[in-house]
């Protein structure tokens, strides 16, 4: 082996050390739907390639809707959590992805990749509508002119004018899956694994970026923006770098979210959907990137088998359930736990300190 | 040679009136003392050089150059550190990260990594707390120290020694000293002993104007100025 190739695999291998937990998790993920095939179905590898009908096909479907949510909420974590941009306008970025790709596979005739191309320029322009307004308001104001952007979206594509694209109150209905492995109806594990490598990729690029110095600076405009300036940070173009990211992302889950449900309502534009990525963060920890996955999975996961086992009562289990988490997981479950991963670490210096005499 | 000079600046904040004429002059190399009771205008006039609450009117030039109608982060990047009062330190970065992101260019911070600590030996050892677990005065250390990571010329540095402990204020000042031999310095200081003590020249604002400046030899030895304008004896 040659020098050069030393290194690089030296590289590969401490890259692969310090992505451990997310590789085993996407390992995991890819393993899922075969585990449950073989264990609860009682069906084998095959029926997982060859998707058919059974518990191991429809908990992925499941798991796709999460790792969408997941994709959303990372967006707005970054936005929120890290930046500290509270924008109320959040679900106007997942929709305008959502509505935007489906209606280009719907009723134009272009090929896909082209349509994506389209799709990422409208996230760049909406990233640069938000910071357009940025400058001029902050706090609960920036909330109010974001959450009034989202509206005109949302009263636009449900206009009378716009229905043979848009579908009006009903929704966008009809898209067709422009390649295989976009096709969650009969190509489910491909859709499946497609969702999960985009997923492990954003969040991989996230938490880099989070990591960079550029990261720090998002920090440091969450904590105090006045000092930020002061150390000469022209802080518009870092909140602007957040924007857009986030924007391309929600809108990437959008354009998933068109391929996967049957139909796009009219309320992924809405407020309850920006609540909806708030509630997520909120639970798996806000600021913490890992969070909005664990968040997702519980949202989710709550919201369908509360739904399954209580029915009607489901509402009132789930608002219980949130109340529980706010109260006895300030932090969010990412965020209790980093937190409490302190006092861990302190115990056991402490135990150690004892175990060995030595003064502390 | 002036290094900052302010010629009869306004500063409003909202509809309020808080800067009425404001001149001063910081020569360089040197440690200006600027003195009021509170309310006086202190903190704005630090505010307003560096771009945060800008002048209505008057000039504020830096090194010859007008920056009176210029950005924050364009002065910052001039050459102008600030360390604002109450503990300005980012919270939720470790001390490190509190260090690093002043830096200016590349390698800033390991080129100033052994005076910082020279200075403030107790930030070495709380390098990767986050800034949220200092105590008060390490706050301030740190704060201070965030200004030094670049090649300022010029400190501004709002009330170092407020709600320190004695024993803290001793080891501030002797930092501010040291590090006046690297960069000029424009020091807001309620504590007049502790002003007395380190500057040469002095400013006293009084309801948003220059009232008195000079050499603090002078002001020391002039017991009026000091009662009607400090209110200490």
């Amino acid at each position: 082996m040659t020098a050069a190739n030393a290194t690089v695999s030296a590289g590969f291998r401490s890259w692969l050390q310090r992505r451990r937990g997310v590789l085993l998790l996407a390992a995991a993920l890819v393993l899922f739907p075969f585990v449950i095939s073989i264990l609860i179905d009682g069906q084998g590898v095959g029926a997982v390639l060859a998707n058919d009908q059974g518990n191991a096909r429809f908990l992925q479907g499941l798991a796709i809707e999460i790792f969408i949510l997941a994709l959303y909420a990372i967006s707005y974590d970054l936005v929120l959590g890290i930046t500290g941009l509270l924008s109320f306008g959040h679900a106007m970025f997942f929709a305008v992805g959502a509505y935007s790709f489906g209606i280009l596979l719907k009723s134009f005739d272009i090929a896909w990749p082209v349509a994506l191309l389209i799709v990422l320029v409208a996230a760049l322009i909406q990233a640069v509508l938000f910071a357009l307004v940025l400058p001029r308001v902050k706090g609960i104001t920036f909330a109010l002119v974001t959450l009034g952007l989202a509206s005109v979206f949302w009263i636009v594509i449900q206009s009378s004018d716009l229905s043979d694209w848009a579908g009006a109150e009903i929704g966008l209905q009809g898209v067709q899956p422009p390649v295989w492995f976009l096709d969650t109806t009969n190509e489910r594990f491909a859709f499946y694994l497609v969702t999960i490598a985009i997923l492990i990729g954003v969040f991989m690029v996230y938490t880099r970026i989070v990591d960079s110095p550029a990261g720090k600076v998002l920090v440091a405009i969450r904590d105090n923006e006045d000092r930020a300036l002061m150390l000469g940070y022209n802080t518009f173009w870092f909140k602007l770098l957040a924007l857009t990211v986030a924007s391309i992302t929600a809108v990437l889950a959008g354009a998933l979210h068109a391929l996967h449900q049957p139909i796009v309502t009219p309320n992924v534009a809405g407020l309850g959907f920006t609540v909806t990525a708030l509630l997520i963060i909120l639970i798996g920890g806000v600021g913490t990137i890992s969070g909005a996955l664990v968040g997702a999975a519980v949202f989710r996961l709550l919201q369908f088998y509360l739904d399954k086992w209580f029915g009607g009562a489901s509402d009132l289990l789930i608002g219980l359930a949130y109340v529980a988490i706010v109260l006895y997981l300030p932090f969010g479950i990412v965020g209790t736990w980093r937190a409490k991963a302190v006092q861990r670490r302190k115990g056991l210096d402490f135990v150690g300190s004892l175990v060995s005499g030595r003064k502390r | 040679m002036t290094l900052l000079a302010m010629r009869d600046v306004h500063t409003f904040i909202g509809q309020f009136h808080i800067l009425e004429g404001v001149t001063l002059d910081v020569p360089e190399g040197e440690i200006v003392a600027l003195l009021g009771r509170n309310g006086a205008g202190k903190t704005t006039t630090l505010k307003t050089a560096m771009g945060l609450t800008p002048a209505r009117s008057g000039t504020i030039t830096f090194d010859g150059v007008d920056i009176s109608q210029r950005r924050s982060f364009d002065i910052a990047s001039m050459g102008l550190g600030y360390v604002p009062e109450n503990r300005a330190i980012f919270a939720d970065l470790s001390v490190e990260e509190n260090l690093r992101i002043a830096e200016r260019q590349k390698g800033d911070f390991a080129k100033k990594e052994e005076f910082i600590f020279d200075l403030f030996p107790d930030l070495k050892r709380l390098i990767r707390l986050p800034g949220t677990n200092l105590s008060g005065g390490q706050q301030q250390m740190l704060a201070v120290a965030r200004a030094l990571v670049p090649d300022n010329r010029l400190l501004l540095i709002d009330e170092p020694s407020e709600g320190l402990a004695p024993v803290i204020i001793e080891h501030m000042m002797e930092a501010i000293r040291q590090l006046s031999d690297r960069s000029t310095v424009l020091l807001v200081e309620q504590n007049f002993i502790v002003a007395s003590r380190l500057a040469q020249h002095y400013v006293i604002v009084e309801e948003g104007r220059t009232v008195q400046a000079g050499a603090m030899a002078d002001l020391v030895d002039d017991e009026e100025a000091i009662k009607k304008y400090l209110g200490a004896a």
